[in-house]
């Protein structure tokens, strides 16, 4: 008589495809779990990348999705944070070389679907932060909100991807997909979650703080005019929840 | 339910009457429409994290009793419970203070990976041990009683030892937690190993009973021949288990009881219409002996 544990692996490895199962009658009735399990998963992750799921087709997003089950199966059970590492597997998948952009679409996706299913979070105290004496406020680091990423593509995959959800052909036609890398920031805000193109500057601006480095060090030597207004509209559009004091810069300060 | 009551928080217990399981596709029509329906239960892993769906959970929980089922804890891994996953139920039932927590005698988890399905223990002294320990380490976490359901099942394995009934009997017994009787599993079970259905009923503790389930189920033809029943929660209840309920009803008393629905989801009226076929049997039942206020 097996054991508990050894009999869960043992129906793991027959529902997962990594094992025959012991006889045929068995093998029909596991087939019954093994179809829940998997169209369960598949499902899970047609929901998080459904413009993948378009432009490959719902039979080809099937295979793929098995293969990436049985690969990675999930971490837990809260399904909604199912297919982190999808990405990087469709990069890795022979069948879907053919689309070179697929996994930067991925990526978009999960990142998107992060965004919308993050912690709530309330932005920081803007009092407070008015408070810091101003030599004080060039070593304030900040913790981004939960639900805020920025993401470098390779591939225009934003346009992409709003052009195959919106079944756009004619903005799908448009694309180029050699126009170099984008630069995005993905957050939710209160009519949904957002995603949008930055300049280089600001998103590394921005990149550094959600770091965790200082405004001194995030700043570097591009404390312009623009870069001052876009930290005004991060503070104001709650993407920070904390500050922190950090240590003085060495050497000279910047202040 | 036309407006009165409605205004303020419940706070109070699952009422003995009956509820419907609350689907994505219908949070917009029952934040508009407010139907009149006694009570909602929701698949607690669907609202985990923030954004616009938990807000949809609180404002349904502003206008209704809500019960929160789990259907990813898997209280009967021989490995530890998944701390994450229950800090993160125990995070919503502090936050949306539910009438009812349930979860279920199966298990998902192995080696760390969720498989996505409510898997069949074997019935054993090893597996009842592991099942009341994490019960116990659930009902401590969350600092409340919870209720455990029967599950459907598609195989038995040949090492088991003790009747299903009894096992979640002895769960009730050991730990103190209630148990969701899910009559359409009970009908499912039984017509897949050759049970007596009555008989399950009759061997479980009336007193323990704090909710009830009922779903559709489909038949299917293996290839060898032999008659499955599946537990799929796609169609309406069927004659033999409403049947079965009138059963359950006679022993347990007027007990809380849900409707479920969960492949090719229907109208929102098809789920008010079978939640009132449970209604006409819920009236004129004696109340039950059902701990609601778990």
């Amino acid at each position: 008589m097996p054991a508990l544990l050894e009999l869960q692996q043992a129906l793991r490895a027959q529902l997962l495809g990594e094992a025959p199962p012991p006889d045929e009658e068995s093998a029909l009735r596991l087939a019954i779990y093994r179809n829940t399990c998997l169209s369960t998963l598949v499902n899970a992750l047609r929901l998080s990348f459904p413009a993948v799921q378009r432009l490959v087709g719902a039979e080809f997003f099937d295979a793929s999705a098995r293969a990436f089950i049985r690969r990675q199966p999930p971490a837990s059970a809260w399904l909604n944070d199912y297919g982190g590492g999808f990405a990087g597997f469709l990069s890795g998948f022979v069948p879907a070389a053919t689309l070179p952009y697929l996994a930067d679409v991925a990526r978009l996706e999960w990142t998107v679907n992060r965004a919308l299913h993050a912690e709530d979070a309330s932005g920081l105290d803007l009092a407070r932060l008015a408070l810091l004496a101003e030599s004080a406020r060039a070593r304030v680091s900040f913790t981004a909100h939960p639900g805020l990423s920025l993401l470098r593509l390779e591939f225009p995959a934003d346009a992409i991807w709003r052009a195959v959800l919106d079944q756009d052909a004619a903005a799908m036609a448009a694309i180029d997909l050699a126009s170099g890398p984008v630069h995005l920031l993905i957050e939710r805000d209160a009519s949904g979650v957002q995603v949008r193109r930055l300049n280089v500057a600001r998103w590394q601006f921005t990149a550094r703080l959600c770091a965790g480095e200082p405004l001194y060090a995030a700043l570097d030597d591009r404390a312009d005019a623009d870069i001052s207004a876009w930290l005004a509209e991060h503070l104001s559009s709650g993407r920070f929840i904390a500050f922190d004091l950090r240590a003085p810069p060495t050497g000279a300060t910047r202040e | 339910m036309s407006g009165d009551g409605h205004s303020a928080k419940h706070t109070g217990p699952i009422p003995a009457a009956a509820g419907i399981g609350l689907r994505f596709p219908h949070h917009e029509q029952v934040l508009q429409q407010q139907p009149a329906v006694a009570w909602f239960e929701v698949h607690a892993e669907n609202y985990f994290g923030g954004g616009s769906v938990r807000r949809v959970l609180e404002q349904v929980r502003r206008d209704y009793p809500l019960s929160l089922h789990g259907v990813g804890l898997s209280l009967g891994s021989a490995e530890e419970l998944d701390r994450e996953h229950l800090r993160r139920i125990g995070e919503l039932a502090h936050g949306i203070e539910p009438g009812l927590v349930s979860e279920h005698l199966s298990w998902s988890v192995v080696g760390g990976h969720y498989l996505a399905d409510l898997l069949p223990l074997p019935m054993t002294d090893e597996a009842l041990d592991v099942v009341c320990r994490h019960v116990e380490q659930t009902q401590a976490a969350l600092k409340r009683r919870i209720l455990i359901e029967n599950p459907s099942t598609y195989l038995q394995f040949r090492h088991s030892t003790i009747p299903e009934w009894e096992f979640i009997t002895a769960v009730a017994q050991r730990t103190g937690c209630g148990i969701l009787c899910d009559v359409n599993n009970i009908y499912v079970s039984a017509s897949n190993h050759g049970w007596d259905p009555q008989a399950y009923l009759d061997a479980l503790p009336a007193a323990a009973v704090g909710e009830i389930h009922l779903a559709g189920h489909a038949v299917r033809t293996l290839d060898d021949g032999s008659v499955v029943r599946i537990d799929d929660h796609g169609a309406r209840v069927a004659a033999e288990v409403w049947a079965l309920y009138r059963q359950a009803l006679r022993r347990f008393g007027a007990t809380p009881t849900l409707i479920e629905w969960d492949t090719d989801i229907p109208a929102f009226d098809v789920l008010l219409d079978e939640a009132a076929q449970a209604s006409a049997l819920l009236r004129g039942v004696a109340p039950g002996h059902h701990a609601c206020a778990a």
